[in-house]
């Protein structure tokens, strides 16, 4: 009788503790979600159903419909907003990659003088604001002759990702075992040899996690897109969204939340699985 | 937390230091010399891009600006003449100017309290084992890891002023008369209550943010430690109170500094939400930056504007700094 008791009261137990830690949790989930919920339901809509007071909005009051994103294709300046954020993202990968890996190699493994400080203090220019840069930057722009061009980006997104990810490479290579590297040079490899050879095959998760945070820092930039890029086909997704869909007092919610939905919720999952890594990287136990 | 500790600890990590120093100091002193004008060489070599860049599009900018700010610059118009002060004293001579200061130290204080109550509440919350954690974990830092534009767009939908759903829903619930009502908030357009809108979308993009770096501070704090504290008859309270806060204390200050950076800085909430109105309600240093130096294209005082915003920001920088010196990494 008290054999068979006790494990139904532990077992209650537990089910008591889940039931209070989910009614703990559920307004976060219902704050956090929400909107993006909202943004997905909104997108979906007919233009009528948005604005019907009496109904529940919650859910769909005439049958869902695909026409925003049509009207966002056929009859907006999107797909070039498209196709400029990836663009963007791409070129600013790939300058953070040429420049970040190699100071990142240069600042953790090869034991210059004040290299510490060195890396310090190019993280710390992550922490500058571009509110503070955006103006003297937009000089720099005009005078290589790429206001008004999506170029202008593409020079201006690395000066947040080449601090952020040498940051977190140097965390990476110091992770890698000094002695496979001197295992490489006593069997022939230089110095340039093994770094290309040993230490980055065993980085490529860390040079990986580079690449997704240039990607992801870029498309989360408003401001430089803002300031430095005028016509209309030039913009990146969350410039031209809010810049060119929305004109004077007329919303056009349904495409709105159809444009930034597109580009947005890649982005927000892609980030998710490398959260943890950012955390590290601004508290700065990256090496650890 | 994944790969929190790759290297199996800081205990661990110290020692293949110490292994690895050894084994070079026994190498003959000749190949390390030989090796080391080579290697510095090497070092800087790959160094010097990314320097670079940061030195010319971080460096020289920031000393630019100072400069821009006695200047008196203008958009489409290459000179620059220095003329001293005069755009911080004709930035001190608008109202709109110590407005949008008032607003921006309201802003950063308020969304602080707010950031920090939530963010605290639910690491407490994430630090339990239950099913589902991990899906709950990454649904709810979602508004962290969606693109700012993209989540301001939806709250300014979510605050419309004839067809917000929170207003909708308010309403159902009886809290609020109808649609044109006396009760009936305007988000957005009425002075008081824009200000908090803005600032409740900025503490709804970084309550995850703290939650997080508070979770990575408290998982950072070794079990033995803990299990110490209690032998030696520390009750919980004395446990959090004395072993876990000032553990995880720097992590903490370094989080707190990062948001207070970020949510200084911000321009585009009250940009996409408000654009600073209704009347200056909203008006912030950011934004107040941007509308004078690109919109009215006065990019001295634009900067001078903009330059306000260091004498916030340095005190934050410096105990990071000083924080990240600090830790053994």
């Amino acid at each position: 009788m008290r054999a068979a008791a006790a494990p139904r009261t532990r077992r209650q137990k537990e089910i008591r503790r889940h039931l209070l830690l989910y009614a703990g949790v559920a307004p976060f989930l219902v704050i956090a979600v929400f909107p993006v919920y909202w943004m997905v339901i909104t997108a979906l809509k007919q233009e009528p159903d948005l604005y019907r007071i009496n109904n529940i909005p919650f859910w769909f009051n005439l049958p869902p419909t695909l026409k925003n994103f049509e009207i966002l294709f056929f009859q907006t300046n999107y797909g070039s907003w498209i196709i400029n954020t990836m663009t963007i993202s791409a070129w600013v990968a790939l300058i953070t990659l040429l420049t970040a890996v190699p100071a990142g190699y240069a600042l953790a493994r090869l034991r210059l003088p004040g290299a510490e400080n060195l890396g310090i203090a190019i993280f710390m220019t992550y922490l500058v604001p571009g509110i503070i840069l955006f103006l003297p930057l937009s000089r720099v722009v005009a005078s290589l002759g790429l206001q008004d061009s999506w170029w202008a980006l593409v020079v201006v997104y690395p000066t947040f990702t080449i601090p952020f990810c040498t940051w977190l490479m140097m965390g990476f290579f110091k992770t890698v075992p000094m002695e496979m590297e001197e295992a490489a040079r006593v069997d022939g490899c230089g110095q340039f040899g093994a770094l290309l050879r040993i230490v980055l095959p065993v980085s490529l998760p860390g040079v990986l996690t580079s690449v997704i945070f240039a990607f992801t820092l870029s498309m989360q930039d408003f401001l430089y897109g803002l300031a430095f890029v005028a016509p209309g086909d030039q913009k990146p997704v969350p410039v031209g969204v809010p810049t060119e869909l929305i004109r004077g007092d007329v919303f056009f919610w349904g495409s709105i939340m159809a444009a930034v939905l597109l580009v947005g919720l890649p982005v927000a999952i892609l980030y998710n699985f490398f959260l943890d890594r950012f955390i590290q990287g601004i508290t700065g136990g990256v090496g650890k | 937390m994944t790969a929190s500790l790759p290297s199996g600890g800081p205990d661990a990590t110290s020692a293949r230091a110490a292994a690895v120093s050894v084994a070079v100091g026994t190498r003959s002193r000749g190949w390390f010399q030989s090796q080391s004008s080579r290697r510095l060489a090497f070092g800087y070599a790959l160094l010097a891009p990314a320097g670079l860049y940061v030195l010319l599009l971080v460096g020289l900018p920031f000393l630019f600006s100072l400069y821009l700010a006695v200047s008196d610059a203008n958009v489409g118009d290459q000179t620059a003449a220095f003329i001293g002060l005069a755009n911080f004293q004709a930035a001190w001579e608008m109202e709109t100017f110590w407005i949008a200061l008032r607003n921006s130290v309201v802003f950063l204080v308020v969304a602080a309290i707010f950031k920090s109550v939530l963010g605290t509440s639910l690491a407490f919350l994430l630090l339990q084992n239950f099913r589902g954690k991990k899906l709950v974990r990454a649904l709810v830092v979602i508004p962290f890891t969606l693109p700012v534009a993209v989540s301001v767009l939806s709250w300014k939908w979510m605050y419309d002023s004839q067809f917000s759903v929170i207003n909708w829903a308010l309403s159902r619930a009886g809290l609020i008369g109808g649609y044109g009502s006396e009760s009936w908030p305007i988000w957005l357009g009425q002075p008081h209550l824009a200000l908090f809108a803005c600032i409740g979308v900025n503490v709804w993009r970084s309550f995850p943010f703290s939650a997080i770096v508070l979770l990575a501070g408290f998982t950072s704090v070794p079990l033995e430690v803990l299990d110490a504290a209690r032998v030696d008859g520390c009750t919980f309270f004395q446990r959090f109170r004395h072993v876990v806060t000032p553990m995880i204390f720097p992590i903490l200050i370094i989080g707190f500094l990062f948001d207070t950076v970020f949510t200084l800085s911000d321009l585009s909430v009250v940009y996409l939400l408000t654009a600073g109105g209704p009347g200056n309600a909203t008006q912030i240093l950011p934004v107040l930056a941007y509308q004078i130096g690109i919109q009215a294209g006065s990019l001295g005082r634009g900067a001078a504007i903009a330059l306000t915003l260091v004498p916030l920001l340095f005190p934050a920088l410096f105990l990071m700094l000083r924080n990240i010196k600090r830790r053994d990494w």
